[in-house]
Formats: C-alpha cells, sequence, structure tokens
C-alpha cells in the first residue's frame, strides 16, 4: 500500500495519536529549549516561562474545559430531550431560539460579563464555558432529535416500544452524530475561551501568552501559543476520529 | 394533533412570570456608591419603594393571569405589556437615580445590580417566547430603544457608574467603537474577496476542495489567543527585515496580527458558504440563460451571483459577528478596539468599564446579526421572485 492509501484508511485515527504525540513532544522539549528561545528572545532576561509547570498549566486548562463541557453536555443535552418530550414541549420555540440567538453573543462578552457577579478566578470561567459550551450542544441536540423522520418513531411506536425504549434505542443513537458534531464545536470554543480566562484569574495555558504580553516577552507568548494550539488540534482530530463516516 | 387556539395556559410564560417574581423579591435592583473606588450598597425594590412597590408587582401578576387564559388576545396583551416594561426601564433607573443619589456628591453612582439584570433577561425572554407564538411586528422592540436613547439624550442616566465612566473617557470610547468597526469591516472585506476567489478556484480545479477546507478548518480550530501569540514572531521579523513594512505600521502586535487572525478564521464559512451558495445554482437556469445568448460574463454576474447571493450574504453574517468577538481578544495584543476597555477594566477590577466595553461589542455583535440576516431574506425573496 502506499503512504497516500494508508493515510486515507488510518489517517482519522492516527491524527489524534500524532498531535498528542507531538503535544507530549512540546511538553518535554520547551523546558529544554533556552537555547532556541534565547535566540528568539535576545533580549530578555528569562526567555522559559518561570512560573508554573507547562505540564500543569495543561492540566490545569483541561480540567477547566473538561469540567464545563461536562456540565455542558448534561445541561445541553438534558434540556434537548425535555424539551423534545411531549410534557416538555411548551418550552421548545423558546429553547431552540435561545440556542441560535445566544451563539450571537461573542465568548470573550460572556466571559467579562461572569466577573462582575462571581468575581475572579477558576469558577466565572468554568460558568462562562458552561453557558456558552450549552448553546451548540442544545442547538444540535434538537437538530437531532428534530431531524428524526416522525415515520421511523411511529414505526418504533407500532412495535410495542415504550417511550424510554423510543428514547434510548432510537432516537439518541440517531441523534448522536448530530449531537458529537455540537459538542465539538462546544469543546473548541471552550479550549479558546479558557485560555483569554487567564485575564479573568483562571490557570490556563493562556497565562505564559498574557505574561509574555504584559512583559514585552515573545519567548513565553510562543511557548502558550504552541501548547494551545497543538491542543486545540489534538482534541479537534481526536472527535474527527469518532465521527462516524458519512455514508 | 390540532391545537384549539384558544384557552391553553401558556405554561412558559407563568414559569417567566415566576422567575420575575423571584428576580424582583430577593435581588437587589442596583447600589449606590459615593465614588469610584467604594463598594456600594444594594437597594432592593422593597427598600426603595417601601410598599409603592405593589405597583411593580401587580405587573408579573397580570402577566401571568394573561398567561393562564392563553388565548391570542392574552399574548397579544401580554405581548404589548412587556414593550411597555422594557421601554420604562431606562426611566425607573432614572427615578432611581433621582431618589437616591444625593446632589451633594458630584461623584456618587449607580451600579446595575443583579435584580436589574435578571428582570432585563427574563423580560426579553419573554419577549422571544411571545414572538415565537404571534410572529410578526419585531419593529415593536424598537420603542424600547427609542426610549433608553431619550433617557441617555436628556441625561436623565447620567449618574449610572456605566455613564459615569463613558463621561470621563468619551473620546478613547468613540475612537475604540470607530477602530473596532474598521478592523470588522476590513476582516470582511478582504476575506470575502479572498473566499470568493478561493471559491471560483475551488470550482475550477475540484482537487483543491478537500486539501483546501482541511487548510482552513486547520485555521479555524486554532485557539484566537494561540493564534495572535503564533503570528507575533514572523510578523516582527519581517518587520524588521523590510523597513517599508514597519513604516506601514506592521508589528508583531497591533493591527497587523490582528486583521491577518480575523481574515484567517473568516476564510472557513466564507469559503464554505460561496462554494456552497455557486454549486447551488440550478444548472437549468445557466442553461436557459445560455440558450438566450448570454457571455459567460453575462452569466456569471446577470444569473449565478443573484442567485448565490442569499447565500453568500449568510456567510457574511457569521463571519461579521464572529469578527465582531475576535476583534474584542485582539485588544490584548495592543490591536485597539472596545476590547481594550474589558481587558483595562478587568485589570484594574472596576467592573463598569468592563461592561463600557462588553455591551456595546454585545450590542454590535446583535445589529450585525440582525441587519445582516435581514438582508439576506431580502434578498432571497427577490431572487426566488426573479426567478419565476
Amino acid at each position: 500500500m502506499s503512504a497516500v492509501a494508508i493515510w486515507h484508511r488510518y489517517g482519522r485515527g492516527l491524527a489524534p495519536l500524532l498531535w498528542g504525540a507531538g503535544l507530549v513532544g512540546l511538553l518535554a522539549w520547551l523546558p529544554r529549549a533556552e537555547g532556541f528561545f534565547r535566540w528568539l528572545a535576545p533580549g530578555a532576561r528569562v526567555v522559559i516561562y518561570p512560573r508554573d509547570d507547562f505540564t500543569a498549566l495543561l492540566l490545569n486548562h483541561l480540567a477547566l474545559v473538561g469540567v464545563a463541557s461536562g456540565l455542558a453536555i448534561l445541561l445541553g443535552v438534558g434540556a434537548a430531550l425535555v424539551v423534545t418530550r411531549p410534557w416538555g414541549r411548551d418550552f421548545l420555540p423558546l429553547a431552540s431560539q435561545l440556542a441560535a440567538m445566544g451563539q450571537t453573543f461573542p465568548p470573550v462578552a460572556v466571559l467579562a460579563l461572569a466577573v462582575p457577579s462571581l468575581g475572579f478566578g477558576a469558577l466565572p470561567t468554568v460558568v462562562a464555558l458552561v453557558l456558552y459550551g450549552l448553546l451548540p450542544i442544545l442547538r444540535n441536540g434538537l437538530a437531532g432529535i428534530e431531524g428524526i423522520d416522525p415515520a421511523v418513531r411511529e414505526a418504533a411506536r407500532g412495535m410495542g416500544m415504550s417511550p424510554g425504549q423510543v428514547l434510548w434505542r432510537l432516537e439518541l443513537p440517531l441523534a448522536a452524530p448530530v449531537m458529537l458534531a455540537g459538542i465539538r464545536t462546544s469543546v473548541t470554543v471552550g479550549i479558546a475561551t479558557a485560555a483569554i480566562g487567564s485575564t479573568i484569574g483562571a490557570k490556563t495555558l493562556g497565562d505564559p501568552i498574557i505574561a509574555g504580553i504584559v512583559n514585552g516577552n515573545s519567548a513565553y507568548i510562543l511557548q502558550g501559543a504552541l501548547l494551545i494550539g497543538v491542543l486545540a488540534l489534538t482534541l479537534d482530530s481526536l472527535f474527527e476520529a469518532l465521527t462516524p463516516r458519512r455514508r | 394533533m390540532v391545537q384549539s387556539p384558544s384557552a391553553r395556559p401558556n405554561r412558559v410564560l407563568l414559569v417567566l412570570g415566576l422567575a420575575l417574581v423571584a428576580a424582583l423579591l430577593g435581588l437587589d435592583l442596583a447600589s449606590v456608591a459615593p465614588n469610584r473606588i467604594l463598594p456600594g450598597e444594594g437597594v432592593s425594590l422593597w427598600v426603595w419603594l417601601g410598599p409603592g412597590s405593589a405597583l411593580v408587582w401587580a405587573f408579573p401578576l397580570l402577566l401571568m393571569a394573561l398567561a393562564w387564559r392563553g388565548t391570542p388576545r392574552a399574548l397579544h396583551l401580554s405581548r404589548g405589556l412587556v414593550v411597555v416594561a422594557l421601554a420604562s426601564l431606562p426611566w425607573v433607573l432614572a427615578a432611581f437615580a433621582a431618589s437616591r443619589v444625593p446632589d451633594a456628591l458630584p461623584q456618587a453612582r449607580v451600579t446595575l445590580g443583579a435584580g436589574f439584570w435578571s428582570l432585563l433577561f427574563v423580560l426579553l425572554m419573554i419577549w422571544v417566547e411571545l414572538q415565537a407564538r404571534l410572529k410578526g411586528a419585531t419593529w415593536l422592540l424598537l420603542l424600547p430603544l427609542l426610549s433608553l436613547a431619550l433617557a441617555l439624550v436628556g441625561g436623565h442616566l447620567e449618574s449610572l457608574a456605566l455613564m459615569r465612566e463613558y463621561a470621563s473617557r468619551s473620546g478613547a470610547f468613540h475612537e475604540a467603537v470607530r477602530y473596532h468597526l474598521l478592523l470588522v469591516s476590513a476582516a470582511v472585506g478582504l476575506s470575502l474577496l479572498l473566499a470568493f476567489t478561493l471559491a471560483l478556484a475551488m470550482r475550477r480545479f475540484p482537487s483543491l476542495r478537500r486539501g483546501g477546507f482541511a487548510l482552513l478548518s486547520l485555521i479555524q480550530t486554532i485557539p484566537s489567543l494561540a493564534l495572535f501569540g503564533l503570528l507575533l514572531a514572523p510578523l516582527a521579523w519581517l518587520a524588521a527585515r523590510y523597513a517599508w513594512l514597519g513604516e506601514l505600521g506592521v508589528q508583531g502586535i497591533g493591527w497587523a496580527p490582528a486583521l491577518i487572525a480575523l481574515v484567517g478564521y473568516s476564510l472557513l464559512p466564507m469559503t464554505r458558504n460561496s462554494v456552497v451558495a455557486l454549486d447551488g445554482v440550478d444548472p437549468r437556469v445557466v442553461e436557459a440563460a445560455r440558450g438566450m445568448g448570454m457571455s459567460p460574463g453575462q452569466v456569471f454576474w446577470r444569473v449565478r451571483l443573484p442567485l448565490a447571493a442569499p447565500v453568500i450574504l449568510e456567510g457574511i453574517r457569521i463571519t461579521t459577528v464572529q469578527a465582531v468577538g475576535l476583534a474584542a481578544v485582539a485588544a490584548l495584543i495592543g490591536a485597539g478596539g472596545l476590547g481594550t476597555f474589558i481587558f483595562q477594566g478587568l485589570g484594574q477590577a472596576a467592573m463598569d468599564l468592563v461592561l463600557l466595553g462588553a455591551l456595546p461589542i454585545l450590542a454590535l455583535a446583535v445589529a450585525a446579526d440582525g441587519l445582516l440576516s435581514a438582508l439576506a431574506r431580502l434578498t432571497a425573496s427577490q431572487s426566488s421572485r426573479e426567478a419565476r
């Protein structure tokens, strides 16, 4: 098999491994790359971001996004299910309007507006991430469930499935790919917004970038930027690999 | 299942009415501080008006009664009530300021509290719910905006902390708005040009599609803060290497990396929509135009492009809304714009300064979304009328 053919067959599974290996490689290389960064930023006194270990920042960043995405998935999918049940249907128009309109709000503004009520630190960041991350999940959840052919649902009911069975065996599996796409969007935006969370006191990979901007140290900026960029690409390629292929 | 048009309580409005009651009851409407530094003292509706607040209470109760009836007439009435309530909010604040801010303290200021924001949020939710049921008459929402403008122009809201922050830096504020708009329109214009060229190239050479879209979505995946950071070193190097670039203002920080990043993010939605739009034109229409003796250029400009316009406009809408938000992040790398106030305010823990940046950004995003989607609808109905 040629290299191209191998890539076509296994590439989607390989990509997250390659990006992930890149991420680990960066974590190992950055603290030792004093020579390179000294060349890049000759004026700076310290060239490797000293205040925190990169691995700790990465884990903290991932934890913030993980907690927020977990809550957003729970709330978003939950809300999508509630408003598509017969007893919750009254709330469907409001929910779908909110999910569509809320995404007009820039994430930075949401982040900034969380501070007056919640103060500085990780909490307002997580709250902003959840609120904002909820919207694409809710929207896609609704699109996924409402997109199911009513005839299919009717047939399932005709076969004697209970409402619970229809939900677990039919609606959720059929809506899953669309929901997964929403979760992917949500996580991508979450990683980017968490990085900006550094400006409101959350400890994330944005820290070296902000410190670099404040101190005019381009080496710090590049270190943070490389890690965030590769982290985002790793997670995105993971989602790509998980997404069922279109037939 | 056919729903009878009458006599079913609207449960959504009942819940929202309860939320309104909770916000009025449990949260501070606003707080009053003697100056910028000292923390304010929260004032709830009850503390402010005492028994007189019964007047305000009547509103959610009336709304819930109407929701209980649930007839179209009741819903129309509720919509009128909500518009009146929204329009009266600025004047409620003006009255609050007049009664609680002592004239002897020129620096005293009113900060909007959680109660006010919840009130505004729930009222807007009620509006959205009613619009979903009733449709039409979106122009009614102009009335609250007009009322706000009148209150602002009349100087009735001067003692709001937000307006105090504005008053002390109105020049910088106007400059920031102008700059924000300039950055966004430059990015959208440039990316439209690039994306359209790219879309035409992809249609001519289909083998470009896969790789092209893969590259564009790769750019889209990189978080904004990281992309700004990654552009910094190469741009600084270029500016140092070529003096004329430096003279143009190209540096590692400032407008250059901001513009490049904004264009980079805009390319994916813009190119995707252009390709989909051009692909979506019915080949029979194109065939008919050719049959009428139109030249290839005429076919493109007079048939293909007008038919593709609505979907391309949709791409411009997505891109513009996204760019308004991203331009705010660009303030971190010294690109100016409204984000400057957000990050300054966060640095000084001055929340009203944060609002001075965040609220106009929100307003810009919502306005761009509304205007461009209205434009897309207009062109869509026009091109479908012409096609007939």
